[in-house]
């Protein structure tokens, strides 16, 4: 709200990181636009990056309030990721072989089929897998909780690529409809809307087609569901059990002190983290339309790790920063292999992403968004009789004490 | 195959993931991090060689059907392997100023650095090194066992590099301090001893022994710029198996973990024999115990162990 009445005031109030990343996005979309304008870019495939950058923000959300908020190092997140993302796959797709089996089932074989029905399959069983690992990870010391989380991914990987009668195998599964098929309005919405033909540079028009509406569905789905997200993980960051999760992250020993069942909120936070990661699943497979196990590789898992601690962990701004650096590397190496540098974009991506890790660790090991004001009510601040003129050196401080 | 054919292979598979596991331990217990880049160490280890061993060739006669080109590869594959290791800790991890846990996640980072390099020069398809696979020993056939000379070079020179490695840590005046600062490392640097350079010390042996693993699983297997970070999590259940730290325990735990792997068909045979109950029950166990989880096994019994003894088998009571 300050920031509407006041934009000038909101713009000076700003630590030199925001400034710079806020300017930096600035040009980047001022880049995609023009690229828009003059065709370069096709407006689908630009909202198809908008809606995977959407999800790779919600893949950092669900890290966040796991390894930002508690602490916890969780190395399965492709594995909650790919739960969603087959759940709701095999409920919905046309050649899953879950339709058949449950088509004579009397009120249960008419579900089947239904991107909503795929949607909660994909977060129950998320919920049970979390449950599950959980329970024998959780009480393990951080850094066993990495290696056995990353192990864990490891098994639900090999059992989507072995158990074929389910999963299709290596080949992962095709003919997964959108996610508003079967709605009443929405489902026919892109065919429904008219194509239209926009000229903004002469000579290089762009056509809106049912694809694009398409997108843009897909796009401000992912809005709601991020942005829903963000705002339940703001409000439970700054609540109390939000502090009980800070504080275990600082000092597990202290909240034990302080008589907090710790191992219970570690776990509430896991199955949060967890079904945030699963609901993003379930958004990539209506968005990209197949689902494979490359998927579940670990890159995956560390798409996320790069983002939630490039943004800086805890801080839910720096996640969405971190899900657009993603798509960034995710398709500009690909961009690079077609029209610049022939070189392999696996690799790269790989390079990149170590590249960046190795990076941020050195130079910036709170990330580029620390979480500041975010985790204080902003009453708080306000209601104090003068506005806290803080030199930013002492913020920066502030911002990095929440990352031990 | 028997189960003495199996328990040869286990044998064979178990040399590699003890080379591994040895180097991982010796890494957390000293350096106090759990070195995700490991695995990718192994990796560049097996690419040196085979790197060398293209340009030197076979240098005319053989041992254990090994030319003797291929045991100078694997000479430059383990200084490959260390050298890499020192210059990622004097450039990397000495002038990071963040607790264990960052540094663990900094070392995916190195260990995608590490497989993305060796991916855009070698690309990512399967090679073999340039040796004639060998048949298998003929008076040991009778017995089921299918073992050729390579794998007898390969265990044989895991138990000279595991002896030779005991024999530094008890009697030499490296080990006593490498084993000094593994308990304590305040107390050993009050005592005196240059903890720094017993560190980049570390990081040789344990990235020279996971160099040699590499050119053994290139050997045993293929090589791929992949098969360093699969067998990690191989190599990290080994190490928790035996209890992290423990060089020891860490030997014990990759022969356990390695024999498990490769006695997975075998096992898989047992339980379609036995008489299980309920059919259900059955089928769900002989689809899961099959080949192709012979790794997800491993990291079953790792979660498994460290449930009921969360320092391992050959740990301590309490860390």
């Amino acid at each position: 709200m300050s920031a509407l009445s006041d934009p000038k005031g909101a713009l000076e109030d700003l630590t030199r990181a925001e400034g710079w990343v806020l300017g930096v996005s600035v040009a980047f979309l001022l880049f995609l636009f023009i690229a828009l304008l003059t065709g370069a870019l096709g407006p689908s495939y630009f909202l198809f990056l908008v809606g995977l950058a959407g999800m790779y923000a919600l893949l950092s959300f669900g890290l966040n309030s796991q390894w930002g908020f508690t602490g916890l190092i969780n190395f399965s997140v492709a594995a909650f990721f790919g739960i969603g993302a087959y759940g709701s796959a095999l409920i919905t797709a046309s050649s899953s072989p879950v339709g058949e089996m449950l088509a004579d089932v009397p009120i249960v074989g008419s579900l089947v089929g239904l991107p909503i029905v795929g949607l909660v399959v994909g977060l129950v069983v998320a919920f049970i897998m979390a449950v599950l690992i959980g329970i024998p990870t959780l009480r393990l010391r951080a850094d066993y909780l990495a290696i056995a989380s990353l192990g864990l991914a490891e098994v639900v990987r090999l059992i989507v690529l072995n158990e074929r009668w389910l999963t299709n195998g290596s080949a992962g599964v095709r003919g997964i409809p959108g996610f508003f098929q079967g709605w009443p309005v929405l489902s026919t919405f892109p065919e429904a809307m008219p194509g239209l033909r926009l000229e903004i540079i002469p000579g290089s028009p762009i056509f809106l087609e049912a694809s694009f509406w398409q997108a843009l569905l897909n796009v401000l789905l992912v809005l709601a569901f991020s942005g829903g997200t963000y705002l339940v993980l703001r409000r439970a960051h700054r609540s109390p059990w939000g502090r009980v999760l800070r504080t275990i992250r600082s000092d597990e020993d202290l909240a034990r002190a302080l008589g907090k069942n710790t191992y219970s909120f570690k776990m509430q936070s896991f199955i949060l983290g967890s079904l945030i990661m699963a609901l993003a699943g379930v958004f990539y497979t209506h968005l990209n339309l197949y689902v494979g196990p490359g998927d579940l590789d670990p890159i995956t898992t560390f798409y996320a790790w790069v983002a939630v601690i490039l943004g800086g962990s805890g801080s839910n701004r720096g996640a969405l920063f971190g899900g657009i650096v993603i798509v960034t590397i995710r398709e500009g190496t690909r961009f690079l292999n077609d029209f610049a540098l022939p070189i392999d974009p696996a690799p790269l991506r790989l390079l990149l992403i170590g590249v960046v890790i190795v990076v941020v660790m050195r130079y910036r090991p709170q990330g580029i968004l620390p979480p500041q004001r975010e985790l204080i009510w902003p009453n708080a601040i306000d209601g104090r009789g003068t506005p806290d003129k803080l030199d930013s050196g002492v913020r920066e401080q502030k911002g990095g004490g929440g990352d031990e | 195959m028997t189960v003495l054919g199996y328990l040869a292979n286990g044998l064979v598979f178990s040399s590699i993931i003890v080379l591994g596991s040895i180097g991982l331990s010796l890494v957390y217990s000293i350096a106090d991090f759990a070195n995700f880049a490991h695995g990718d160490t192994m990796t560049i280890g097996a690419y040196a060689a085979l790197v060398t061993f293209g340009a030197v060739g076979g240098l005319g006669g053989a041992v254990l059907g090994l030319p003797y080109g291929f045991f100078i590869a694997l000479v430059v594959g383990i200084v490959a392997a260390a050298i890499v290791a020192v210059g990622t800790e004097k450039f990397i991890y000495e002038p990071l100023d963040i607790d264990s846990i960052g540094l663990l996640i900094t070392s995916i980072g190195i260990a995608f650095i590490y497989r993305a390099l060796i991916q855009i020069r070698f690309g990512s398809d399967f090679t073999r090194f340039d040796i004639q696979p060998l048949r298998p020993i003929e008076s040991l056939v009778p017995f089921g066992v299918r073992v050729t000379l390579h794998d007898i070079a390969i265990v044989g020179s895991a138990v000279v590099l595991v002896v030779g490695l005991h024999v530094l840590l008890q009697y030499t005046d490296l080990g006593r301090k490498m084993r000094a600062m593994a308990d304590n490392p305040d107390l050993a640097r009050v005592s005196g001893i240059r903890t720094k350079r017993v560190k980049l010390w570390t990081w040789v042996i344990g990235a020279g022994l996971a160099g040699a693993g590499g050119v053994f699983l290139g050997l045993f297997n293929q090589l791929s710029p992949r098969m360093g970070f699969n067998l990690l999590l191989v190599i990290f259940a080994a190490v928790i198996l035996g209890g992290i730290g423990s060089v020891y325990g860490a030997m014990a735990g990759g022969f356990l973990i390695g024999m498990i792997n490769q006695l997975t068909p075998f096992f898989s045979d047992v339980v379609e024999a036995l008489p299980i109950w309920p059919g259900w029950l059955a089928r769900l166990l002989e689809s899961l115990i099959s080949i192709e989880y012979a790794n997800a096994i491993a990291f079953v019994i790792m979660v498994a162990v460290l449930l009921v003894r969360p320092n391992g088998i050959a740990g301590e009571a309490s860390s």
